[in-house]
């Protein structure tokens, strides 16, 4: 069975290795020459790892190994090995496009411009060829409808910071998440600090990752999040997990998350080829199908019961914008929220 | 065979001298027991003479060579010497047989001629049946018999030991001094042995040195030390003694008290006038009651004073009075053959012969 | 005899057969384990006050004057004293309670009551923090959820996420110090120094209150001391608990300081205040500890009669059984459970099982294989090279092999004072540069892990050394052994259940470290608590419970592996 299965999947391949220029032959033969590729990720860790999975099935021979954690922890110890001298990261990925800004001004990253990229949208790219938004998700409010009725859920960001939702409410951390980052700036530009001074009045449960308060929220240790990542709570929801997702009235904070390879890769071959990779149909139409990402590829399909981009308010923030920001909205955060 | 010499050794532990310019020598073959009461620093300059400490000043030679001095410290295990440890330093995982064969490992021995000389030592200690056995299922007697074994089947040149019976009941240790003793007549090597009990260094040694507070008191054959104790300290810590005090007078006569005078036979380098302390045994007095009191005694010159019983104990092969002297607050002990019994207040004569009565500086 | 060379053939002759050198061969071998010790701690602690006392224009005292003027960081401090200090007094309480009956009275299983305390040891304090969040999460933790269908009220029972549920986890993982401590005294407190003062006419609640009391006095402010800077040294736990509510403690205020954009001026700064705190209150414990010292209390071991607890004896049972339950059984179980199903919060049915969180860990997830070697190998390696290191200090503290050496003690026991993470700040600062850019390395774990644990593995080997009579090794070396020779045949034989247990503590010690390894690991270098950390941060219980139980499994599996080889009760012979 298994064999079959084997034979019929090399079958399907055949013609795209044929299809495949010299080019890519000789990048293929040198990255598995690096046998590896270093992969600083903040993509959720069951999403990166299927990714790297599936990638290593097609490029035997070159291991994946993915490094996730949260995007301004990625920052942190990109940075650290930078300072110390240490060359390990081959591709630096996270949800906070600011970081991208800041990398390339330190000259940290380098110049590739994959082939697949050439489809997306200028919204997803470096005009200077630096770095490609890999994927993009949402910022929403979850709520768990086994303790919050649909006709109780909140609809607006707004509808938070009533009092009504003291000691229920759960948020991620933008000194952590890049998604959150990017969700506060956003935030920021439509009502200010007030909005989140008022909303710690609520008790808020504080999270790291953008990720968390779906499992927070299915759980039922907070019954509605203030914030999340919403592909996640897709993917939690569509798990079975007790979670619907509201996207606010007001508008939703895009998040686009951008790859890079970095200038002093070990694996430079193996990132190219990873980073190829990743901009293929293939792999970007996996993102939104298993994952419930959004991305920049314009022939990709979205499941059905999600929205379409184009339907919603989105709020997207420059990445320069982010960068100038990172500094103070870590530091307000925890004033505001104590950590 | 090997000479000992210490020449000046001092060693201080924390401001304290432990040891205080001591000299001593040791010749080829003898047995020299270094006795003193505990903290007097014999088991230090044992130590030292091991090379398990380094002297703060003075020197250690064997056979006239320095090993050890502020600046040289030949280590413990380049001094061919052996130790015997108060602990018996039985090393509890191996048994006997290892125990006493380690010490050849250090020596070119051949296998054969190694389990050769452990059997011979271990018969003479009389432990060959026990040779498999593990310390723990031996006796104490047993266990010091391995260290011995332990500490002679290396054929060292020089054999210390550090007061090895002190952990053994009164009969064994009584009978391991003799053993000792014996094992030193039949190897003749070069002893040095630290106890605090005299009996015990008068069994085993050629020569006792006495030693108080880090210094030598005194060094001589036991006989010397016993009958012509230099010190008070010496003539207190060996045997049981009387101690006098008095001003030394013409004819060798000490004043003890009022019109009290005590004949010595010699002034042992005193001035007149001079204070000294004299040390009188008390198996040296005699008593006697007035009435037999021997003309024999008198004609010898003889000390004579007379006083008062005030205490008298019963040991079986002898009785150990008090008797005070008149007119005097002296009081005197007296060891005396049981034959002649002196009652409670009974008024007796005390005798002593000049000669016995020893000036200790 | 006047040949130049006459005299050194001279020596050699007199001696005979071995020869006489002057110079002990072995000398280099303690003078560089002395000297290795040195570097080891002077370098990362020496790092901090220089880099606490530096901006870029040279010496200043601005990153204190930042400290100590930012309310923040005040608030930090603040909760630290408040938790360090409850944590002291309940630990005290649960630990000399448990210590006493276990020592003292005639409570039944008191061989397993010991063995769970021990558990309750060996549990890493984050791990337990970790599974107390399943378990009292105000909303959807299983105590509150059964206290709600059990009363029908719509409170919550308990909250974890609070100072005080901080305090409640902290002293769970604390009081086992205490426990020992106590127990020891207990121990050596003999019934006859109670008789004697009975005898006297003392009543019983008198002679509890002025002889027992006293006696036991020293260990109970050690105990509270302990455990007062142990808690101050937590890093896992107060993240864990303290954070979700914005409740900061020093340590998680010192890790916060690391991410981008760094700031290892004012990290350093911050570190200086709780050495010290940490410096005075070990001095005040030795002291307190040592002046009515142990010696009066030990030495003849005395017979000891039994309290008899009477009717109390089933109570007080399910007294110490409930406490151990909170320690050990309630945690142990939500672990086992978040590792077996799919969604922790509802039963385990058939539906929620599930093997996917190990299948994840173990073959899916590339981050926790290379941790999970790299951490045995970390483990293995640091408790081997520690406890031989160990083993030469101790032994030269305990032979005094040269002058001096009393003073490697301190720098031996040094890391005592020094909590993990402030560690990590200083081999951070010294050796993330050249020429000892060991950071990026597992190295830097390595010599962070070595540092951390020699006071552990000194201060066993040093009682292993302790007990064996100095005159032992003697014996073997006037016979013809150095002292290396003497060390291998004798006193290492003799102190190889010590070592032993020494490589024991070191390890299980190593495997569950975090609060330095936060600072230190690069993704390249990870470890199995740093994963766990990690996956905290991203909500993985699964996979964590998973990976928890691997680390708690492996530690018994040594524990017991070791106790069966050497024969006796390793934990016990701790202190």
């Amino acid at each position: 069975m298994r064999k079959i299965f084997v034979s019929l999947s090399v079958a399907l391949f055949v013609p795209l290795v044929n299809l495949a220029s010299a080019q890519d032959a000789s990048l293929i033969e040198a990255a598995k020459r690096e046998g590896k590729v270093a992969w600083y990720t903040s993509l959720a860790l069951p999403s990166s790892t299927a990714l790297a999975k599936l990638f290593q099935d097609k490029y035997k021979g070159v291991e994946v190994e993915v490094h996730r954690t949260g995007s301004q922890r990625v920052l942190q110890r990109v940075m650290q090995e930078v300072q110390a001298g240490i060359k390990n990261a081959d591709i630096i990925h996270t949800s906070d496009a600011g970081h991208f800004v800041l990398l390339k001004d330190k000259g940290l990253l380098m110049k590739y411009v994959p082939r697949g990229t050439a489809v997306i949208p200028d919204g997803f790219k470096d005009k200077d060829g630096f770095y490609y938004g890999m994927r993009a998700t949402l910022t929403i409010i979850p709520y768990n409808p086994k303790i919050i009725s649909e006709s109780e859920a909140p609809r607006s960001w707004r509808e938070l910071v009533d009092p009504k939702w003291k000691g229920k409410l759960v948020t991620a951390h933008p000194g952590y998440s890049g998604i959150i980052m990017t969700h506060v700036a956003a935030l920021l530009n439509q009502f200010g600090w007030d909005y989140f001074k008022e909303l710690s009045r609520n008790r808020l449960h504080l999270v790291q990752s953008a990720n968390d308060p779906a499992g927070v929220v299915a759980s039922g240790e907070r019954p509605v999040g203030v914030n999340c990542a919403e592909y996640f709570c897709y993917k939690t929801m569509k798990q079975g997990n007790p979670l619907k997702i509201v996207y606010p009235k007001e508008g939703v904070p895009l998040v686009v998350s951008p790859t890079a390879i970095a200038k002093d890769a070990p694996h430079p071959s193996a990132a190219k080829l990873f980073t190829e990779f990743i901009f293929t149909k293939e792999a970007q139409q996996m993102l939104a199908d298993r994952e419930g990402l959004y991305t920049g590829h314009p022939e990709v399909t979205y499941p059905k019961d999600k929205p379409r981009l184009k339907e919603l308010k989105l709020l997207p923030v420059d990445p320069q914008e982010l960068e100038d920001k990172n500094a103070e909205i870590k530091k307000r955060f925890v004033e505001i929220f104590g950590a | 065979m090997a000479t000992v010499q210490l020449n000046g050794l001092t060693k201080s532990f924390a401001e304290t001298a432990a040891v205080n310019d001591l000299t001593l020598e040791i010749a080829d073959g003898e047995f020299v027991s270094l006795l003193g009461p505990s903290g007097c620093g014999k088991t230090t300059t044992l130590r030292l003479v091991a090379g398990f400490l380094k002297p703060d000043a003075g020197q250690i030679r064997v056979n006239s060579e320095v090993v050890s001095s502020p600046s040289i410290l030949v280590p413990p295990e380049r001094r061919s010497m052996s130790m015997i440890f108060q602990s018996y330093a039985v090393w509890p995982h191996m048994t006997v047989y290892q125990n006493v064969a380690y010490g050849l490992k250090f020596r070119s021995v051949t296998t054969a001629e190694s389990d050769r000389r452990v059997r011979e030592i271990l018969a003479v200690v009389k432990l060959a049946h026990l040779a498999g056995r593990y310390p723990a299922e031996l006796s104490g007697g047993q266990q010091q018999r391995v260290a011995l074994a332990r500490a002679l089947v290396v054929k060292p040149e020089i054999l210390l030991m550090d007061e090895p019976l002190s952990n053994l009941d009164a009969n064994l240790r009584e009978e391991m001094r003799f053993e000792i003793r014996r094992l030193h007549d039949e190897f003749k090597i070069t002893s040095v042995y630290v106890t605090h009990d005299q009996s015990e260094a008068m069994v085993v040694a050629d020569r006792i040195c006495v030693m108080n507070q880090g210094r030598v008191e005194q060094v001589g054959r036991p006989e010397e030390i016993y009958e012509s104790p230099k010190t008070r300290f010496v003539s207190e810590f060996i045997g049981k003694t009387n101690l006098l005090s008095g001003s030394l007078e013409e004819g060798n006569r000490i004043r003890i008290g009022d019109g009290l005078f005590l004949r010595v036979a010699n002034e042992g380098g005193s001035r007149r006038g001079e204070k000294v302390w004299v040390c009188i045994r008390p198996h040296d007095l005699e008593l006697s009651r007035a009435a037999d009191h021997k003309q024999s005694h008198v004609q010898e010159g003889f000390n004579s004073f007379s006083g008062t019983v005030t205490r008298r104990i019963y040991f079986g092969d002898a009785v150990d009075y008090l008797v005070q002297l008149a007119g005097t607050d002296l009081v005197l002990r007296v060891i005396a053959p049981p034959g002649r019994r002196f009652g409670m207040g009974e008024k007796v004569f005390v005798l002593v012969h000049p000669e016995r009565c020893v000036i200790v500086g | 005899m006047s040949l130049p060379g006459a005299g050194v053939l001279g020596k050699l002759r007199v001696a005979g057969r071995p020869g006489l050198r002057r110079i002990d061969a072995t000398l280099p071998v303690w003078v560089g384990a002395a000297l290795f010790l040195v570097f080891l701690m002077l370098l990362p602690l020496g790092s901090i006050f220089v880099t606490s006392l530096r901006d870029e224009h040279g010496i200043t005292l601005r990153n204190y004057l930042d400290v100590f003027t930012e309310e923040a960081f005040f608030k930090a401090i603040w909760n630290t004293v408040v938790v360090s200090f409850w944590v002291g007094v309940i630990a005290l309480g649960i630990g000399a309670l448990l210590g006493w009956l276990v020592t003292r009275t005639d409570l039944p299983w008191k061989r397993a009551i010991r063995a769970l305390v021990m558990a309750s040891f060996v549990t890493p304090p984050f791990l337990g923090a970790f599974a107390w969040t399943l378990l009292a999460g105000p909303n959807a933790g299983l105590l509150n959820k059964l206290y709600r269908s059990l009363t029908g009220s719509e409170e919550h029972l308990l909250n974890i996420f609070t100072i005080e549920g901080l305090i409640f986890v902290m002293a769970l993982y604390s009081f086992p110090y205490v426990f020992s401590m106590i127990a020891n005294v207990c121990e050596l407190i003999s019934s006859d120094l109670e008789d004697a003062a009975n005898i006297l006419g003392a009543g019983k609640m008198r002679v509890a209150l002025s002889i027992t009391l006293p006696l036991a006095a020293p260990a109970l402010v050690g105990g509270f001391i302990i455990a007062f800077l142990h808690s101050l040294s937590l890093f896992g736990a107060p993240a864990i608990l303290g954070l979700p509510s914005g409740i900061h403690t020093i340590t998680t205020q010192i890790w916060a300081l690391f991410q981008y954009p760094p700031r290892l001026d004012l990290a350093a700064a911050f570190s200086v205040p709780l050495l010290l705190t940490t410096m005075c209150l070990i001095a005040l414990q030795k002291k307190i500890l040592g002046r009515r010292g142990y010696s009066t209390v030990g030495g003849k071991g005395g017979q000891r009669r039994l309290v008899q607890l009477g009717v109390l004896r089933f109570p007080v049972l399910l007294l110490v059984v409930g406490i151990l339950s909170l320690s050990v059984f309630l945690p142990y179980w939500i672990l086992l459970k978040a590792a077996l199903s799919k969604a922790w919060a509802v039963p385990l049915t058939w539906d929620n099982f599930t093997l996917g969180n190990f299948g994840f860990a173990f073959f899916s997830y590339g981050d926790t294989q290379r941790a999970i070697l790299n951490t045995f190998k970390l483990g293995i390696l640091t408790a081997t090279v520690g406890t031989l290191i160990a083993a030469l200090i101790a032994y030269i503290t305990n032979r005094q092999i040269f002058r001096g050496a009393r003073f490697l003690n301190f720098f031996a026991l040094a890391p005592l004072v020094v909590p993990g993470i402030v560690l990590a700040v200083g081999l951070f600062i010294a050796y993330t540069r050249p020429p000892l850019a060991l950071y990026g390395t597992i190295w830097i774990l390595f010599v962070a892990y070595l540092t951390k644990e020699m006071p552990i593995g000194f201060s066993q080997a040093e009682t292993t050394f302790k007990s064996i009579h100095p005159e032992l090794e003697e014996a073997s070396r006037i016979v013809g052994a150095n002292r290396l020779r003497a060390l291998r045949d004798v006193t290492a034989p003799l102190a190889r259940s010590g070592l032993i247990a020494a490589w024991c503590f070191i390890f299980v010690g190593v495997i569950r470290e975090l609060s330095a390894s936060i600072l230190l690991f690069t993704p390249k270098s990870k470890v199995v608590s740093v994963v766990i950390f990690d996956l905290k941060e991203e909500g993985q219980i699964g996979v964590i419970a998973v990976l928890g139980i691997l680390l708690l499994v492996v530690s018994f599996l040594v524990i017991f592996t070791v106790q069966r080889l050497v024969g006796r009760d390793v934990l016990a012979s701790r202190e």
